[in-house]
């Protein structure tokens, strides 16, 4: 490989085509979803284009926050494999604020507009008459729920920016020039990385997708909601990681990287994708199995309904087939069926949230997925972009880290 | 071909002191040739006594009854349960540490692993006693098995998490058993060609299974390994979260609730690690190996304890609010005036639990005391009495107040068959142990020579030029592609 | 089996060994093993050796343990004897899914082991020959295979050269008979040496 280590992303015009086009795309599909559901005194219809817009931004935020995630638990475990392209990673967090602006926008704009049929618990006049809403609203408020939002996505961002700044000091040196100084800079990663993890821990892994995801349908509770949308979407940002690796060393770019890295992350992949079914299996055999209409109830549009198709073909795409395909040594290390699991899990996972979104908004019939999808290709295009504009900026190589020699000489 | 040996200098090297391969064979193998010290006949003897007490209790369990126990009328599950989560809990570090760490190529592992394993076994052996003896009838235990019987055949029940307890931990054993076994060949076969003794030529010949070193097994052996890791895995999530099913599927306020899987694993990593901490650091006092379990593998161990105390505590802040989030008064009731209320009858479990559990391992945050040999030592017993009194708030205080307050239990305390019972694995967990350590190699001798090179110490010290170099001639120098 | 003639040389660094083996396959020497004390990664294929393909039987020793487990309590449940637990369906296979896993996991991990001892040959009193006891302490013992055309002294000299020491011949058996190690054993006749 000819390429140094210093090198830079130069995108390709096509590339940044693509990406724009696709935003326009997640435009044009968002207008007219907008459009055809409009209408005077149709809620339900315009509750049907905010769920879209929630299903896609939280989706894509908590994808792009897992590669942050990603990041954060390899520092903290004093990962060396992962260094070779972590610039990588780095690039795909550094969305984390961009669509985070977008869905706090949608968020807010849910929480103090008018559309109630998303989140009913914003309807006073609606919990008034509801004594488990009424029961709940200590923390299910707007106050509460603006102020959490809010706050855990300038942290995400923020602290992102932190991790990211400190990757980027090592490219002059000075930093990293000594045993001494190579030592300080790991223990100050580790601590910022600390940092970040106990964050998650309080966002991520408990409150926000109770506030953001559980809470539309308000009546219906499981503790283990948060820990299973963190296995959704970690699977899903581990897969975008790899798309970009593939898509880089196709390009001639990453030098350091090779198979044994994307076997890695393909294992990764292949272990949260059981993880992942690991806990939609115990969340959902407990609530079959005690049977308290309460909890079934959120299992009977899903599971029986309208939606069964839905729920039943997620769980195949998300299971079934990075198991069977990734079971082989060889197909994780082979670039393009790396590109199709990795392109299958984002997709069944976002499948995920669509059934986890939509049962409770529009109960009567399954809305055409095909906006929805198109709205997902334009936060597809932001994403595209972002990461791109990133990679572009600093090398990809993050040539002086203490730990990059390792990932050099990994082998599986 | 990878001959290139190099790992930052950042790293601390895991293995200390200039060590070559025979030297690492007779650090560890002297343990095993010595005769034991008079401590060691001090443990020994103090868990023999122990396992009696717990004989004579089980003893006086089938002779007489369960009747013997102080169990009541809604607390129908006790201390003997208790012990029984308790111990299969511990039973999760070892697989964690051989299995997971390996396929995470964390090479602190192998410092500790063998040791670890065998932990791991005798744990689940420990556990084991609480189903079978509390069966009453024990003679006919068989009752388990599906097997044609005059019974109809009337099958087990196979949709019940009590059966299928039966198959993951019978399992578990098995495989556990199964990996430590194939790890612990080549080391057997090492004091086999070491063996002096008529006796031990033949023990350890008979135990070593005829292993040469050939690198045709050494590759099967690998590879065994790997896929064992692999399936292992899995499988030690798989106990836990079946053990959690014997609640979780349940109706009791305080039992179902979807996250208990993942938390009960969480939870027995955390005191798995505890129990390893509590024995390694007597181990390399005791049988000099200081140099091989090094204070970083203390200092990582304690990580993964401040770790996995800290997602226990998020589990159970999740539970705490959920109970109060679903409005279900029953289950905020078990949560309100059973746990979180001081002045409740076992209000006092509760918060010793979220004392040694969630707060004390916080103390790990800082390196001084992941450090800090004595209060790694404290924290080990600390959590693991924290992790025992979870079990037990979950079991009892769940069920000694039953729907009907008239059937609401008086104060339950063990008896002394109870106790002694419990006594008694922790007879038979040591008298295990301390045999094991007396005639296995506690540590995997072929793993920390693999590991040798490129994490000990004095091969550490010879990396400076690679340390130094750029990136580009390293990799000119290294890249095998 | 049988006993052969063999010339074996000690190895103490890995740095020489690899050399050494690519020297002695290169010069037409059939390398009957090399033992290690530990698994050396590469060795395999330096030796030329194919991948194993244990994880294939595991694979499918697995597979046997879920279609056991699903179709034996299938049957039990649902057509053999048919019982109403908790108002499930008889045929509940989200309750079944725990035993399906574990069976799964314990067919192919016993099945696994088995076969690896079968095609190791490892079994308590198997006994073998190697040809250094420090092979299992920090010695690469490289075992030469004496052919009809091998010049003794010639392939002597030539892994002398290629780094190694102690050369010597040796004459041992090459499979396995059951034996215990602290006795010496008569084999086909012969009076073999306890190692």
């Amino acid at each position: 490989m000819s390429t140094s280590t210093t090198e830079k992303f130069i995108p390709a015009k096509r590339y940044n085509t693509i990406a724009v086009a696709l935003m326009v795309i997640g435009v044009i599909a968002a207008i007219s979803l907008f459009v055809t559901t409009g209408g005077e005194g149709n809620h339900d219809n315009r509750a049907r284009f905010w769920a879209s817009l929630l299903q896609n931004s939280v989706y894509f935020l908590l994808v792009v926050n897992a590669a942050m995630f990603f990041m954060c638990a390899t520092t903290l475990a004093w990962g060396g494999w992962q260094i070779g392209f972590t610039r990588v990673t780095e690039a795909i967090a550094s969305c984390v604020p961009v669509i985070g602006v977008i869905a706090l926008a949608i968020l807010l704009a849910l929480c103090f507009g008018d559309h109630h049929t998303i989140y009913h618990w914003t309807d006073a006049e609606h919990v008034a008459h509801d004594p488990v809403l009424e029961h709940k609203s200590g923390f299910l408020s707007k106050g509460f729920f603006a102020i959490v939002t809010v706050l855990t996505v300038v942290l995400w961002s923020f602290l992102g920016w932190k991790m990211r700044q400190l990757s980027l000091k090592t490219d002059e040196g000075d930093i990293v020039s000594t045993l001494e100084r190579k030592k300080k800079f790991v223990w100050n990663n580790t601590v910022m990385a600390a940092l970040y993890i106990v964050v998650f821990a309080l966002t991520v892994m408990s409150s926000i997708p109770w506030l953001w995801v559980m809470s539309i349908d308000a009546h219906w509770y499981s503790t283990m909601f948060s820990w299973y949308n963190f296995a959704s979407t970690f699977v899903a940002g581990l897969s975008l990681i790899a798309l970009y690796v593939v898509f880089l060393k196709n390009n001639g770019y990453l030098p350091s990287v090779n198979k044994e890295h994307l076997h890695d992350l393909g294992k990764f992949i292949f272990a949260f994708s059981i993880f992942w079914t690991y806990l939609w299996f115990a969340q959902f055999m407990l609530i079959w199995y005690a049977n308290i209409p309460e909890e079934t109830i959120y299992f009977k549009p899903r599971a029986e309904g309208i939606y069964s198709a839905i729920f039943w073909m997620m769980l195949i795409i998300n299971f079934v087939a990075p198991l069977l395909i990734f079971m082989s040594k060889d197909s994780k290390r082979n670039y393009t069926i790396v590109t199709v699991v990795s392109v299958l899990v984002i997709f069944g996972h976002w499948l995920d949230y669509f059934q986890m979104v939509f049962p409770a908004v529009s109960p009567d019939k399954v809305p055409m997925i095909l906006f929805d999808m198109g709205i997902g290709l334009g936060f597809i295009g932001i994403i595209m972009y972002v990461t791109g504009k990133t990679l572009s900026k600093y090398p990809l190589t993050a040539r002086n880290h203490p730990f990059v020699k390792e990932a050099v000489i990994h082998h599986t | 071909m990878s001959l290139n040996r190099y790992e930052s200098q950042v790293r601390e090297p895991l293995v200390e002191g200039s060590k070559d391969y025979h030297q690492i064979t007779e650090d560890i193998c002297r343990p095993v040739e010595a005769t034991p010290s008079k401590l060691w006949w001090v443990g020994f003897i103090i868990s023999v006594g122990l396992l009696i007490f717990g004989v004579v209790s089980i003893y006086m369990d089938v002779t007489y009854g369960i009747g013997q126990w102080n169990l009541n009328k809604t607390v129908g599950w006790g201390w003997d349960i208790t012990n029984f989560v308790w111990w299969v809990g511990i039973g999760h570090a070892g697989t964690l540490i051989s299995a997971i760490l390996l396929l995470f190529r964390q090479g602190w592992r192998t410092g500790v692993n063998r040791a670890a394993e065998a932990m791991t076994i005798f744990a689940v052996m420990c556990a084991g006693q609480f189903p079978i003896w509390h069966m009453g009838r024990v003679w006919n235990a068989f009752f388990v098995a599906p097997y044609p019987n005059t019974r109809g055949p009337l099958w087990v029940n196979f949709n019940s998490p009590l059966l299928w307890d039966v198959f993951a931990i019978s399992t578990y054993f098995t495989v556990s058993l199964l990996f430590w076994y194939c790890g612990l060949l080549p080391d057997l076969a090492s004091l086999r060609d070491r063996a002096k003794l008529k006796w031990r030529k033949f023990f350890y010949g008979v135990a070593s299974f005829g292993w040469t070193g050939s690198t045709k097994h050494w590759q099967r052996h690998e590879a065994l390994s790997l896929v064992l890791a692999g399936l292992a895995t899995p499988l030690v999530l798989s106990v836990h979260t079946i053990v959690s099913f014997d609640f979780a599927t349940s109706v009791i306020p305080g039992w179902h609730t979807t996250i208990f899987p993942p938390y009960f694993v969480a939870g027995a990593v955390f005191s798995g690690f505890a129990m390893v901490q509590t024995l390694l650091l007597i181990t390399r006092k005791v049988l000099n190996l200081e140099e091989y379990i090094t204070m970083e593998h203390i200092d990582v161990m304690n990580k993964v304890i401040v770790l996995t105390g800290s997602i226990v505590g998020i589990a159970y802040l999740t539970e705490l609010f959920i109970a109060w989030y679903s409005h279900v008064e029953y289950e905020w009731f078990a949560f309100r005036e059973n746990r979180v209320n001081l002045n409740s009858p076992y209000g006092w479990a509760y918060y010793l639990m979220m004392g040694c559990n969630v707060l004390s391992p916080q103390i790990f945050w800082f390196r001084k005391m992941r450090r800090n040999l004595l209060v790694t030592f404290f924290m080990s017993i600390l959590v693991n009495i924290g992790m025992w009194f979870e079990r037990f708030v979950i079991i009892v205080t769940s069920i000694y107040r039953d729907y009907l307050p008239s059937s609401w239990s008086t104060y339950y305390t063990p008896t002394i068959w109870e106790i002694g019972f419990y006594m008694g694995t922790f007879g038979l967990f040591f008298t295990c142990y301390f045999l094991f350590s007396k005639f296995f190699p506690v540590i995997a001798m072929a793993e920390i020579k693999h590991i040798l090179k490129r994490s000990g110490d004095s091969f550490k010290e010879n990396m400076e030029k690679d340390e130094n170099e750029t990136l580009e001639s390293f990799e000119h120098a290294n890249a095998h592609h | 089996m049988a006993i052969k003639k063999f010339i074996t040389g000690n190895f103490y660094d890995e740095a020489v060994l690899f050399p050494a083996v690519k020297k002695v396959r290169r010069a037409g020497y059939k390398v009957h093993d090399v033992y290690t004390p530990f698994p050396i990664h590469g060795l395999d294929k330096e030796l030329g050796m194919k991948d194993t393909d244990l994880h294939i039987a595991g694979f499918i020793y697995g597979i046997t343990g879920t279609t056991t487990a699903i179709s034996f309590i299938g049957w039990a449940l649902a057509l053999d004897w048919q019982i109403n637990f908790g108002g499930k369906p008889f045929f509940s296979l989200p309750a079944w899914i725990p035993i399906m896993f574990e069976l799964t996991v314990l067919f192919s991990a016993v099945g696994m082991v088995l076969t690896f001892c079968w095609l190791c040959q490892l079994a308590p009193f198997v006994k073998k020959d190697h040809f250094n006891p420090r092979s299992t302490d920090d010695t690469f013992v490289m075992a030469i295979e004496c052919t009809d055309k091998t010049n003794e002294e010639e392939a002597i000299a030539f892994l002398k050269n290629a780094g190694a020491q102690d050369v010597q011949a040796q004459s041992r058996e090459t499979g396995w008979w059951f034996g215990r190690y602290d006795r010496e054993t008569v084999q086909f006749g012969k009076k073999v040496a306890a190692v």
